[in-house]
């Protein structure tokens, strides 16, 4: 299975997790939908839609979350026939991330939670201590910056 | 001890407390095989119950799995021995029954109990009693 990431420091954590947890897709995102890190993917146009709609279920669920509880839901787990999806919100020094993870029945809800909070961890310890968080992604920039993110995850940079 | 018992009472509550009154054992978990997560558990301040169960869930399918496809039939009873601790586990349908205890446990006197307290489950899973 091919695992790419567009910032190298998120690779060691992240095959870390997958190693670990057993999952058969992963993607990590910035809460506007570019990704950041992908593993399992065979098409761009699948990691494009599927970051579109991890980043619209963050944005939902949060919203649902701060109506119902004050604050933003964390997590989000739905099952499926035969494969099951968890969302969550990894937060690490350079801001907040949305991971997005499918699994089938060789891994299961509680240890991919388990070895999410590691990979959170290891996103805090990974994470290059200087330098600008990333910039928030603005409209006139969204087209271009996401094109160029798949480009480099799918060696057409 | 925690004090969950206190607080509410669940179908498990009675075989988990007598799980835990034996001398060494230090948590008594009931755990959805499938999903790795708590259904009830009786365990020692400070444990962390959400990954003992994930892995030993985990744990738990990959021997009943492997005895399976070795022709040696279901698991009875799974124990792991490890240098600070024994871990003892018995499964009935989607529930397993998971001990942790010190070394110097009666793992005879586990088992027993565990062997029993899967029939208990298999009653309360048949009663709906784990949804």
């Amino acid at each position: 299975m091919n695992t790419t990431v567009v910032e190298s420091w998120i690779e060691g954590p992240l095959r870390q997790f997958l190693d670990d947890a057993g999952v058969e897709l992963a993607l990590l995102l910035h809460p506007s939908g570019q990704v950041l890190a992908q593993h399992g993917f065979a098409r761009s146009v699948d990691v494009m839609s599927a970051c579109a709609l991890a980043a619209g279920i963050h944005a939902t669920s949060g919203e649902l979350g701060r109506m119902v509880d004050d604050k933003p839901f964390r997590g989000l787990h739905h099952v499926g026939a035969t494969r099951q999806i968890f969302v969550a919100e990894a937060r690490s020094p350079r801001g907040a991330y949305i991971f997005l993870t499918v699994f089938g029945s060789e891994s299961s809800i509680g240890l991919v939670r388990l070895y999410f909070d590691e990979l959170v961890k290891g996103l805090t310890v990974a994470a290059p201590p200087e330098g600008p968080a990333p910039e928030p992604a603005l409209a006139e920039n969204f087209e271009r910056d996401l094109n160029r993110n798949l480009a480099f995850l799918f060696g057409r940079a | 001890m925690a004090g969950r018992a206190a607080l509410m009472s669940t179908p498990f509550t009675a075989m988990l407390q007598t799980l835990s009154r034996q001398r060494g054992v230090t948590a008594a978990l009931v755990v959805s095989e499938s999903d790795g997560i708590v259904i009830d558990s009786n365990m020692h301040i400070g444990q962390s119950g959400d990954k003992v169960a994930a892995l030993a869930a985990s744990l738990y399918k990959k021997a009943r799995l492997s005895a399976r496809a070795a022709g040696m039939g279901a698991v009875s009873f799974m124990q792991l021995e490890a240098p600070n601790g024994r871990l003892c586990a018995v499964g009935s349908g989607e529930l397993v029954l998971v001990v942790v205890a010190a070394t110097a446990v009666n793992v005879g006197l586990v088992r027993v109990d565990l062997l029993r307290a899967a029939v208990e489950l298999a009653e309360i899973a048949k009663r709906g009693g784990a949804r």
